[in-house]
């Protein structure tokens, strides 16, 4: 995980590979930090990841929540083929905006300050 | 292609596989399931969607087992018309672990994240069959072979 910072209050999250219920955890402690250090806009880019779970989908849409209530958004970026189905067949694409590029998300989401 | 069900159901095999109810295992029995199901005639979202339900039936059960010591047994029969995998574990009914401060935030988000796990199962695969006994806990979930 890997992460960028194009404003004060914006980060964009690099997370790659599997997402499930042993790497989750660490996913839930970055956002967890994110919110705590003032982040508002969080831009996860999914395109490197190769599995996610109900865990993983868990902990985004427990991110979304922190973020929402403090006046911000978490939207992901790039998910794979595989990854976008989930949030399909989940219904959870019309819970977060996902975006295909990071400049698209930035672009809508006003987090370039 | 001939459908006849004397001749399809006539040799099955099974693979049988014992992991600890743990988080860092899950992924094991998703690499287990990846070979098995690769070994029907399905596509490749097909083998990735069963190998997506064994994953959530196996967290299933580490997210109830919480800090216990527990295993997940999983007994994948294949044959030519179907793959059926068996998800055991030997948790007891009525332990479930202290729900999280995640689980928390999604019940107010209106998501229940057991709810979502057993969704997914319920559209990954043809049939998903969930019983809790005292002892434990099994899930069978079966996938046809295509026509």
């Amino acid at each position: 995980m890997n992460s960028r910072n194009p404003s004060e209050t914006t980060c964009i999250l690099d997370i790659a590979g599997e997402v499930d219920v042993y790497t989750s955890p660490q996913l839930k402690h970055d956002l967890v930090q994110m919110a705590e250090r003032g982040v508002k806009q969080v831009i996860v880019n999914l395109s490197q990841v190769e599995y996610l779970d109900s865990t993983g989908l868990g902990v985004l849409i427990g991110g979304l929540k922190r973020m929402r209530e403090a006046g911000g958004n978490l939207t992901l970026v790039g998910p794979g083929m595989r990854i976008q189905r989930i949030f399909e067949i989940t219904g959870l694409n019309k819970i977060f905006e996902i975006y295909a590029t990071e400049e698209e998300s930035l672009a809508k989401e006003g987090g370039a300050e | 292609m001939t459908d006849s069900p004397t001749e399809t159901v006539s040799h099955s095999e099974s693979v049988q596989l014992i992991i600890p109810c743990r988080p860092e295992y899950v992924g094991v029995a998703r690499l287990a399931i990846l070979g098995i199901a690769s070994r029907m005639p399905f596509s490749y979202d097909e083998v990735e969607d069963v190998r997506l339900a064994v994953g959530e039936a196996c967290t299933h059960a580490v997210e109830r087992a919480g800090s216990a010591a527990a295993t997940i047994r999983i007994v994948s029969t294949i044959n030519s018309h179907a793959l059926k995998i068996e998800v055991s574990d030997d948790i007891p009914a009525g332990s479930i672990a202290v729900p999280s401060e995640e689980s928390r935030l999604l019940e107010e988000t209106g998501v229940d994240q057991q709810g979502l796990g057993a969704l997914l199962m319920e559209i990954l695969v043809d049939d998903v069959t969930v019983e809790t006994t005292a002892t434990g806990t099994h899930v069978v979930l079966t996938k046809y072979a295509p026509d």
